[in-house]
């Protein structure tokens, strides 16, 4: 009998992007690219639940301050805390350091109401930048990008062309768009075909 | 379309929330008895009036909270935004509540815990 299990594909360590190849498209006008982007792979993600009593720990362990304002991020080098709503939080992190934080943070909570889930392979983290980012975003997302609106250290969770998305502005022309891992795909072909008329690097 | 302002994000599209329908609808208790028809105006009666609306919303595609909207259904505008298990506080929105058919119903007065701790039908 034929070893079945032989034949199973092995997705391990492999990324929500990982089909996709690295593309250039020039900017037609011939000045500069308008948008690079690329996939913040295997990033650690956290969802975090809970009110009261976590400010310490988080602190500790993140270095954040917790918790941010309402649509707003907090980071401290790598590590970021966005807040997602009022009792829920999403702790990013250095990739591959995720379960770490999240036993340090289990074990140094003290309240009993808290939830703390990995979801790093539930979602996609891709990072942004360009002059052209917030041109490209605004052209699939209802909110308000200019950089008054919504400057850096704000985030917002809302629809970018039909699917959800979290948006983290790191600076005025950087942005870290977090999608489904089901959507990354759909997510990078969008931003390649909205980012034609700026030209864009896509960085595998 | 309408910009809701979510009591926790501030002003977004419609395309980000989801309604919920009525709102201010109270499960009869179980230690009260009630008649199936007195329960169906609890599971299956729904408003649709022209005017003032009481409704739910959530913000679906922002942070997943629900939260009350006092609507006019016919020119859309949004009266009042309050947090769920509150009641309104304009008196506009104020009235609708306490005018609304539903607060006469045996299956309203059925969700308020019996005063006596054995239960009982009253």
């Amino acid at each position: 009998m034929a070893n079945l299990s032989s034949n199973k594909p092995d997705f391990s360590g492999q990324t929500a992007l990982a089909g996709i190849a690295g593309s250039t498209s020039a900017n037609p006008d011939g000045g500069a690219i308008g948008l690079v982007f690329g996939e913040m792979a295997h990033l650690g993600k956290l969802n975090l639940r809970g009110q009261n009593g976590l400010a310490k720990s988080v602190k500790a362990v993140t270095g954040c301050t917790f918790p941010p304002k309402a649509n707003r991020f907090q980071s401290a080098g790598e590590r970021h805390v966005v807040w997602l709503g009022p009792d829920e939080y999403l702790l990013l992190c250095e990739a591959g350091k995720e379960q770490e934080l999240q036993d340090s943070l289990n074990s140094m909570i003290t309240s009993s109401h808290f939830a703390i889930t990995d979801v790093s392979d539930s979602l996609c983290a891709l990072s942004l930048r360009g002059p052209a980012v917030r041109a490209v975003l605004a052209k699939g997302c209802g909110l308000d990008l200019h950089p008054k609106q919504f400057a850096a250290g704000q985030s917002a969770q809302s629809l970018l062309a039909l699917s959800a998305v979290t948006l983290m502005a790191v600076a005025d022309d950087a942005f870290i768009l977090i999608c489904r891992t089901s959507f990354a795909p759909y997510v990078q072909r969008w931003l390649a075909d909205a980012a034609l008329e700026y030209g864009y690097q896509y960085v595998a | 379309m309408l910009i809701i302002t979510c009591p926790f994000c501030g002003p977004r599209d419609e395309v980000e929330f989801a309604c919920g329908g009525e709102a201010h609808i109270a499960r009869p208790l179980a230690d009260h008895k009630i008649s199936d028809a007195d329960f169906a105006d609890y599971l299956f009666m729904r408003d649709n009036p022209k005017g003032l609306f009481l409704e739910r919303w959530r913000h679906s595609a922002g942070c997943r909270r629900w939260f009350n909207v006092a609507r006019d259904t016919v020119s859309n505008e949004i009266v009042e935004i309050y947090p769920m298990g509150s009641l309104p506080v304009k008196t506009a929105a104020k009235t609708t509540y306490k005018t609304s058919w539903r607060r006469d119903t045996a299956a309203e007065k059925a969700a308020t815990p019996s005063r006596s701790k054995a239960g009982g039908s009253k």
